[in-house]
C-alpha cells in the first residue's frame, strides 16, 4: 500500500519531464501524447468513520487528511493510423485496489471509423454506464472535486474488456449518440472479508444528447456476477458437517451470501444544462440487485454552478438510499468465540452493505492558470443508520450522524 | 448617465478596432467553397469532422488568435473549451485541433494538406488559400 501511494507522488513529480515531450510532439504527427491529473488534500472532522472517494480504494481518509483520496495522475498515448483507425491507451495512477498496473488501464481500444458518424471500438474502453462514468478521473472536465459521492462511490466500474458501437445523428442543432456496448469486466475490489476479485459479463445501451448548451442521457446496464467474494473459509466452515451439531441452521443462508449468479440492473438519466454562466447537472439511477453484497438502491445529485469569470461558485445535493432487509443470523448452540466470531462475520458480510447518506457540497473552481484549475469543495454528510457502506468503519462502531469532509486540490490537463 | 453610455460605446468602439477580423481558410484543391457557421462549429468542436463533399476535414486551431476565434464562433472564454476538450479527448471520443504558432503556419498547412480547415487574420489573407467563411 505504501509502495502505491509513493508510485502516484513519484509519477506527479515526473511531470515537467512528461510536458517536455508533448511540447516537442510534431504538429501534425500521428502520435499524440497528453494527460491529466490532480494533487489535492482531503481531510474529514471525524475518527469515528473514514472517507473513501470510490469503493475501489485502500486508504480512506479521517481527520488526518490525505493525498490518496482525490490526486490522480493519468497518461494517455493516441496512434492515428489512417483517417479511420486509431488506437489509445489511458492509465491512470491511483490508490485502487488489486495490481496497480492493470486495475489503473483504463483504455486500450482500437478505434474503427466506419463513416463519420458510426465508430466501433474494441479493446479495453471505459464503462459508460452513467454521465460521469468514463472521465471520472479527470477532475478538470468538471466543477467539483470528485464525482457525486452518493452516485459514483458505490460503482467502482472502471473498464472493462469488449466492444462498442456509437452511431451519431443530427439532431435539431445537435447530436444524438446511441451507443451499444458488452464485455468482461474483471474488477479488484477490497471488502470487509479481504479482496473480491469480480468477474462480471455486462452489456448496455446508453443515448446521449448533446448541443451547444445541453446534455442529456439516459442508459442501461444488465452485468452479470461470475466470481465468488472471498468468503471461502466462511463456505468450508458452514458446509462442515462438525460444525452443523453446534451451530445448525447455517446452510439456509448460502443462497444468500454467494456473490456468484447475481445479477445488477442499473438504469440512469442525466441532465446538464451549461451556458457558459450557469452551469446545473442532475442525474438519478436505480440499482437493482439480487444480492445483498450490493443491494437495490437509488441515488440521485443535484448541482447548480455560476461562473464570475475564471471563477465557478458551485452547491451539490446528493442522496443515497439502499432497500434491503436485513437478514437474521442464527446464533450458535454453543457460545464459544470461534462460532461466535462466525456469526459475526456473516453479519458484517451481509448487513453491513445498506447506505442512507445525504449531502450538501459548497466548492469552488478557479481556473487560474492555462489548463490548471484551483478547487476547494466542503461536504456535510448526513447519514442514516442503514450501513455506512460507501465508507470505512470498523465493525461495533457506531455510524456518527454527521460528517463533514474538506478538499483543496489542483487539477490540471497537459 | 450620458457620460456612462459615452465611456461604454468608446470601450466598445476601442474593442472592436483591436481585434481581429478573422476568416475561416481551406485548401484550393478542395472543391469546398464555402461553410456556414454551425459546420465551422462542428469540425472545432470535433461534434462532426465531415465536410460537405464528404471528405474528412483537419482542423487547426492558431494559438494567439484561438482565444479570440472561440469567443466568437461559441462564446466562451478558452478555459471552457479547454474543459470541454478534456471530457472529449480523454473518452477517447476526438482529438482537439492541432494548435500551430500563428497565421503563416496556419496558411502553410492548409496550403499542403487537402482537407485542412484552419482560421487566421484577414489582413494576412495571400492567394495560397480560400476563404470559407468570414467571423464577425
Amino acid at each position: 500500500m505504501k509502495i502505491k501511494n509513493y508510485s502516484v507522488l513519484f509519477l506527479l513529480g515526473s511531470l515537467p519531464v512528461a510536458s517536455g515531450i508533448a511540447m516537442a510532439e510534431n504538429s501534425l504527427s500521428s502520435w499524440s501524447f497528453k494527460g491529466f491529473g490532480t494533487l489535492a488534500a482531503t481531510g474529514t472532522d471525524s475518527n469515528k468513520i473514514g472517507f473513501y472517494r470510490d469503493k475501489s480504494q485502500t486508504q480512506d481518509v479521517r481527520s488526518e487528511w490525505g493525498l490518496t483520496s482525490d490526486s490522480r495522475l493519468g497518461l494517455q498515448v493516441d496512434k492515428k493510423f489512417s483517417d479511420s483507425f486509431q488506437a489509445t491507451v489511458q492509465w491512470v495512477a491511483r490508490d485502487h485496489a488489486g495490481s496497480f498496473a492493470e486495475q489503473n488501464l483504463d483504455w486500450a481500444f482500437l478505434r474503427w471509423r466506419i463513416q463519420d458518424d458510426v465508430n466501433i471500438r474494441l479493446g479495453r474502453l471505459g464503462a459508460d454506464a452513467f454521465l460521469l462514468s468514463d472521465y471520472r478521473n479527470v477532475g478538470y472536465a468538471y466543477p467539483w472535486m470528485r464525482p457525486p459521492h452518493e452516485f459514483y462511490s458505490n460503482i467502482p466500474y472502471y473498464h472493462f474488456d469488449g466492444a462498442d458501437i456509437t452511431k451519431k445523428f443530427s439532431l435539431s442543432e445537435g447530436y444524438l449518440s446511441v451507443k451499444v456496448y458488452g464485455g468482461y469486466s474483471f474488477n479488484q475490489l477490497p471488502t470487509q472479508s479481504g479482496l473480491n476479485n469480480q468477474k462480471s459479463p455486462t452489456t448496455g445501451i446508453s443515448l446521449r444528447y448533446e448541443n451547444d448548451r445541453w446534455q442529456a442521457r439516459l442508459g442501461y446496464n444488465y452485468a452479470t456476477v461470475t466470481s465468488e467474494a472471498p468468503i471461502q473459509d466462511l463456505l468450508t466452515a458452514i458446509n462442515n458437517p462438525l460444525l452443523a451439531q453446534v451451530y445448525p441452521d447455517l446452510r439456509q443462508l448460502i443462497p444468500a451470501i454467494m456473490m456468484r449468479g447475481k445479477e445488477y440492473h442499473f438504469g440512469s438519466v442525466g441532465v446538464v444544462y451549461d451556458d457558459g454562466v450557469w452551469l446545473t447537472q442532475m442525474e438519478a439511477a436505480y440499482t437493482a440487485s439480487n444480492t445483498l453484497w450490493s443491494p437495490t438502491r437509488v441515488t440521485s445529485y443535484l448541482s447548480l454552478g455560476r461562473r464570475f469569470s475564471t471563477v465557478t461558485l458551485y452547491s451539490l445535493l446528493g442522496i443515497a438510499k439502499t432497500f434491503q432487509h436485513n437478514v437474521t443470523i442464527p446464533s450458535p448452540l454453543v457460545a464459544s468465540p470461534a462460532l461466535l466470531g462466525i456469526q459475526q462475520r456473516l453479519d458484517q458480510a451481509l448487513n453491513n452493505n445498506g447506505i442512507n447518506e445525504q449531502s450538501v457540497s459548497l466548492g469552488t473552481r478557479w481556473d487560474f492558470h492555462e489548463n490548471m484549475a484551483l478547487k476547494t469543495q466542503w461536504s456535510h454528510y448526513w447519514l442514516g443508520n442503514n450501513g455506512p457502506q460507501q465508507w470505512q468503519q470498523s465493525s461495533g462502531n457506531i455510524t456518527p450522524n454527521n460528517v463533514n469532509v474538506m478538499s483543496v486540490g489542483i487539477d490540471f490537463i497537459f | 448617465m450620458i457620460k456612462k453610455i459615452f465611456t461604454a460605446v468608446f470601450l466598445f468602439l476601442f474593442a472592436t478596432t483591436t481585434q481581429a477580423e478573422i476568416i475561416v481558410i481551406g485548401n484550393l484543391k478542395n472543391n469546398l467553397q464555402s461553410l456556414n457557421f454551425i459546420q465551422v462549429e462542428d469540425i472545432f468542436m470535433g461534434r462532426s469532422r465531415s465536410l460537405p463533399n464528404g471528405r474528412i476535414a483537419l482542423p487547426i486551431d492558431q494559438a494567439t488568435l484561438r482565444p479570440e476565434f472561440y469567443q466568437k464562433l461559441i462564446a466562451r472564454p478558452l478555459e471552457q473549451i479547454n474543459a470541454y476538450w478534456a471530457r472529449i479527448m480523454f473518452t477517447g471520443q476526438a482529438s482537439p485541433p492541432t494548435i500551430v504558432a500563428d497565421d503563416n503556419a496556419v496558411i502553410t498547412i492548409v496550403n499542403e494538406n487537402k482537407d485542412a480547415v484552419g482560421y487566421i487574420d484577414r489582413k494576412n489573407l495571400d492567394h495560397r488559400v480560400r476563404i470559407l467563411l468570414i467571423l464577425n
